[in-house]
């Protein structure tokens, strides 16, 4: 039943599904842009750039900042709605299980040498 | 510097004031309070939250995310500047927010060890950053001058404009293009030869824009900084027709401690 239901509706089924995995692969690589926000961060520090030396007065940076805070935003708005973790933001301590000390630690601190 | 009035940060629901933006720790007993110069609408009291003998300076914030603005990181690197002048601090990334005073006395309790160990090794040093920029056309007319085999080929071509192939230009501009990404490297490796004896540490990031060839930062041993402060005039003089030299610090070490929090999310 089911390969005959197959042979019948190739034409139809096979496509269909192709078009759909496309989709979704094409709707992940929306969502990994949406979510990142390396490209903006980027963008943010050639304005500080252009600011510090003397090539872009106040008004200008402050108008072409106040646009990359709007995309920072959109990119955490994404994030939630993906259900990731907000890339900065309210945040508290995970406390341990009350497993050995290591385990349970709030933090990883590294100094140099350590790497 | 100080002043972060008017700025809009997002607010969450069922905000309230109870949250620490933490800006550093560092090894101090006694309690202390640094003034309203905290991040945030309406000056905010930055002082000290304590376990044992270490402390976190924070001010009080409402549970906010803090946008990345220069007004709101001029204060968050202001606060660490007065702190470091007296105290060995290990910076917090901008935009940490705890929960509660008790979250932040569980940061330093879980993490004693570790905040200690790095104090130690942070003791007494400082962070300065170097960037630098070319003048690309310059660095090629200096090229076309003093690079035999690109001279050559160049006086060449323009003996012969007409019947120069497409070839000659190609090979021209290959031979360019291999040059400045040697000289751009033997520029950035002098640079970091001539502060190695001054500094303890240096980290190379990613340059920013497509002038920069390096950008760096050095950790430095405070009594080194009037030496390692020298060293960067020298080596900028002897470059200044060719690079510019963008010297920052001193900064707490911000490039050379890495804190990782196991965060979990805030609720609501």
């Amino acid at each position: 039943m089911s390969l005959l239901t197959k042979l019948l509706f190739f034409p139809i089924a096979g496509p269909v599904a192709g078009i759909r995995w496309s989709l979704g692969k094409v709707q992940r690589v929306v969502e990994e842009e949406l979510v990142d926000d390396s490209a903006v961060k980027q963008e943010l520090m050639e304005l500080q750039l252009l600011l510090e030396l003397g090539d872009m007065d106040d008004a200008e940076y402050v108008r072409r900042e106040a646009v990359l805070m709007e995309r920072l935003r959109e990119v955490r708005h994404w994030r939630e709605q993906f259900g990731l973790q907000a890339p900065a933001g309210p945040v508290r301590v995970a406390r341990g299980s009350g497993a050995g000390a290591g385990a349970g630690d709030a933090a990883e601190v590294e100094g140099p040498g350590d790497e | 510097m100080s002043d972060a009035t008017g700025v809009e940060n997002v607010p969450l629901s069922g905000a309230t004031e109870d949250g620490k933006y933490v800006y550093c720790i560092t090894r101090q007993e006694k309690p202390r309070d640094f003034g309203t110069i905290g991040i945030g609408e309406g000056a905010n009291r930055v002082y000290t939250v304590h376990y044992r003998d270490l402390a976190a300076v924070v001010s009080d914030t409402p549970i906010v995310i803090y946008d990345p603005t220069r007004e709101n990181v001029l204060a968050h690197e202001f606060v660490n500047e007065t702190v470091m002048r007296e105290w060995t601090v290990i910076p917090m990334s901008f935009g940490t927010v705890f929960r509660s005073e008790e979250d932040v006395c569980e940061l330093l309790r879980s993490t004693y060890q570790a905040f200690s160990d790095v104090l130690d090794k942070m003791r007494d040093k400082i962070e300065f950053g170097l960037k630098v920029l070319w003048d690309r056309e310059r660095v090629i007319a200096t090229l076309e001058r003093e690079n035999d085999e690109i001279r050559r080929l160049k006086d060449e071509i323009d003996r012969n404009a007409q019947s120069s192939t497409y070839f000659a230009r190609m090979q021209l501009g290959r031979l360019v293009e291999g040059a400045l990404e040697d000289t751009g490297n033997a520029f950035v490796s002098d640079i970091h030869e001539a502060l190695k004896d001054v500094a303890v540490a240096s980290r190379s990031n990613k340059p920013i824009g497509d002038r920069m060839i390096m950008n760096a930062a050095f950790l430095v041993e405070r009594d080194s900084e009037r030496a390692f402060d020298e060293k960067v005039r020298e080596i900028s003089r002897k470059y200044e027709d060719l690079l510019t030299f963008k010297y920052t610090g001193p900064w707490p070490p911000y490039n050379f401690v890495n804190i990782k929090l196991k965060l979990e999310r805030a609720e609501g």
